[in-house]
């Protein structure tokens, strides 16, 4: 507890000693920060926002006509023990007729005259989570085929082609990019880092001349790193929420009508504490790595 | 106190510093290690306080055996020496009391033993007055005598000194060379590497001549003790 005290101590007086160098620092690593924060923010929303359209992948079965309830109630119950389906609803002539009116609104007359029993009763299949691509949607598709009182199945097969390979493209990018990006940030820090050391050689070097203990030199300089990590971090996080409010206040208003339905959110609170823990753990791998030149024992 | 046997220093270039030097300096001797520029002077002491290592040969300072496989006590062996450059090796923006402070904060001591020995070392090298200036107000002389005390503060049994005096003139010189006098005579062994013959008249002690990394005397272990 002394020694950490210490440390604290000592880490805290060299960092105000060498504010500039330091602040660079911080500085360099809130912008390394920064644009992994936008990239996260920007993939995560894509993330939620292809959740919502994953969530809208569903199944429609159209029924026969002149099917009585028994038979619907058996056929649903059957339907529902197909591996991949989460839930059916049963869509009747009539409910199907009053959500075409519905849709219609002012041009309801258009159905005047139509019956309802022209529209046929369906199924609305929702699937599990798994079940929505392309390939698994088409195994619970291949076994509704199986039964003969299903007239169409559709399920927007184009569409759902096209937003798997979407999805499939974007989550590899993601993590191409994200995997660069890191890489590149690591690779600036611990640069930033050993320029801050390289400023204090001088200091190393007698440190070493009178005797001082390894631990002695490199613990503070770890600490330095998990702080300025740290700082970067949050400066980064709090620079990015700044940036995502004056976002919403710059959008127009026709934009933003148009974008109902699409929320936008910020970062969760646990992407937030991994952002800052990832800043300390950068920090002192960076001040370990730049360190391990600079402050070996030698003359 | 400190044991050579066949050091040869080659340096990766090819350059060879020091060729098969064997010596030994006795607890409480004053030594010069004498020899024109690029005689070896320096790596010689480089060597002692571990910030080289000899290609071939045994050494042995202060009890540990720097030349061991997987020696890695260079810092408890450097808490046994002071080491005073040419140039001071100074922090320039710090005050004197600083620099001398920050000998004995590097080895973990307690900030009421700090104040306490740094006055009285500055006190010992007549810096007294000028602890709180900062270095670069303070002249070449003051500036090493700052050096020294920072190499004293800690008491080490132990003084390598690199060319002390190169820079001063005949007047601090003579202050100085008291200064490592009075350490001597208290029992402090010091090695003193210098190319001024005018300083080993002046002020006559053992002497180990070193030119083209040999030594001139051919001075073994025996005939040290002997002379010691």
């Amino acid at each position: 507890m002394f020694f950490l005290r210490y440390f604290l101590l000592r880490a805290f007086k060299n960092m105000r000693g060498n504010l500039f160098p330091n602040l660079t620092t911080i500085g360099i690593i809130t912008l390394s920060m920064l644009i992994f924060s936008t990239f996260s923010l920007i993939a995560f929303n894509l993330s939620s926002f292809l959740k919502i359209w994953e969530n809208k992948i569903e199944i429609v079965a159209y029924l026969k006509k002149n099917m009585t309830s028994r038979d619907v109630n058996d056929l649903l119950r059957t339907t529902r023990l197909i591996q991949g389906v989460d839930s059916v609803k049963y869509v009747s002539s009539d409910e199907a007729f009053a959500f075409m009116e519905a849709k219609l609104g002012n041009q309801k007359n258009l159905l005047e005259g139509i019956q309802p029993t022209v529209l046929p009763a369906s199924f609305e299949i929702q699937l599990t989570k798994e079940f929505r691509n392309s390939t698994r949607i088409k195994e619970v598709v291949s076994q509704l085929k199986q039964f003969p009182q299903m007239e169409e199945i559709q399920y927007g097969q184009e569409w759902v082609e096209t937003f798997s390979s979407v999805v499939h493209i974007l989550r590899i990018t993601q993590w191409i990019l994200g995997g660069l990006l890191l890489a590149a940030m690591t690779f600036i820090i611990a640069n930033t880092l050993q320029l801050t050391i390289a400023t204090r050689k001088e200091e190393i070097e007698i440190m070493h001349l009178v005797g001082a203990s390894p631990a002695f030199i490199q613990v503070p300089f770890y600490i330095e790193g998990i702080i300025q990590g740290l700082l970067g971090a949050g400066l980064a996080v709090l620079s990015l929420f700044f940036v995502y409010k004056i976002f919403f206040l710059q959008i127009a208003p026709s934009v933003k009508e148009w974008m109902v339905g699409i929320p936008i959110f910020f970062l969760p609170p646990k992407t937030i504490a991994s952002f800052l823990s990832g800043g300390m753990v950068l920090g002192f791998f960076g001040s370990f790595v730049a360190s391990l030149r600079i402050l070996k024992y030698s003359g | 106190m400190i044991q050579m046997a066949h050091v040869t220093k080659t340096f990766p270039n090819r350059i060879s510093a020091l060729s098969d030097i064997t010596l030994e300096v006795l607890p409480g001797e004053f030594v010069y290690v004498a020899g024109p520029s690029g005689s070896g002077k320096t790596t010689l002491l480089r060597i002692l306080f571990c910030a080289e290592r000899p290609t071939r040969g045994e050494v042995m300072v202060n009890g540990f055996p720097v030349t061991q496989k997987g020696f890695n006590k260079v810092h408890q062996l450097r808490r046994t020496m002071g080491i005073v450059f040419q140039d001071a090796k100074l922090l320039q923006d710090r005050s004197a009391s600083d620099n001398v402070a920050f000998a004995l904060e590097a080895t973990g001591q307690f900030q009421r033993e700090v104040k306490r020995k740094v006055s009285e070392i500055l006190t010992q090298v007549g810096l007294q007055e000028r602890g709180g200036e900062p270095v670069i107000a303070l002249s070449a002389g003051e500036q090493q005598r700052v050096a020294i005390a920072r190499a004293l503060v800690n008491d080490p049994p132990l003084l390598l000194v690199d060319e002390p005096t190169g820079n001063l003139d005949v007047q601090i010189t003579t202050d100085v060379m008291r200064i490592f006098s009075q350490l001597h005579e208290k029992g402090t062994t010091v090695v003193f590497a210098t190319q001024n013959t005018e300083l080993i008249r002046r002020y006559p002690r053992r002497t180990i001549h070193i030119t083209g990394g040999r030594r001139l005397d051919g001075e073994t272990a025996q005939d040290a003790k002997a002379e010691a």
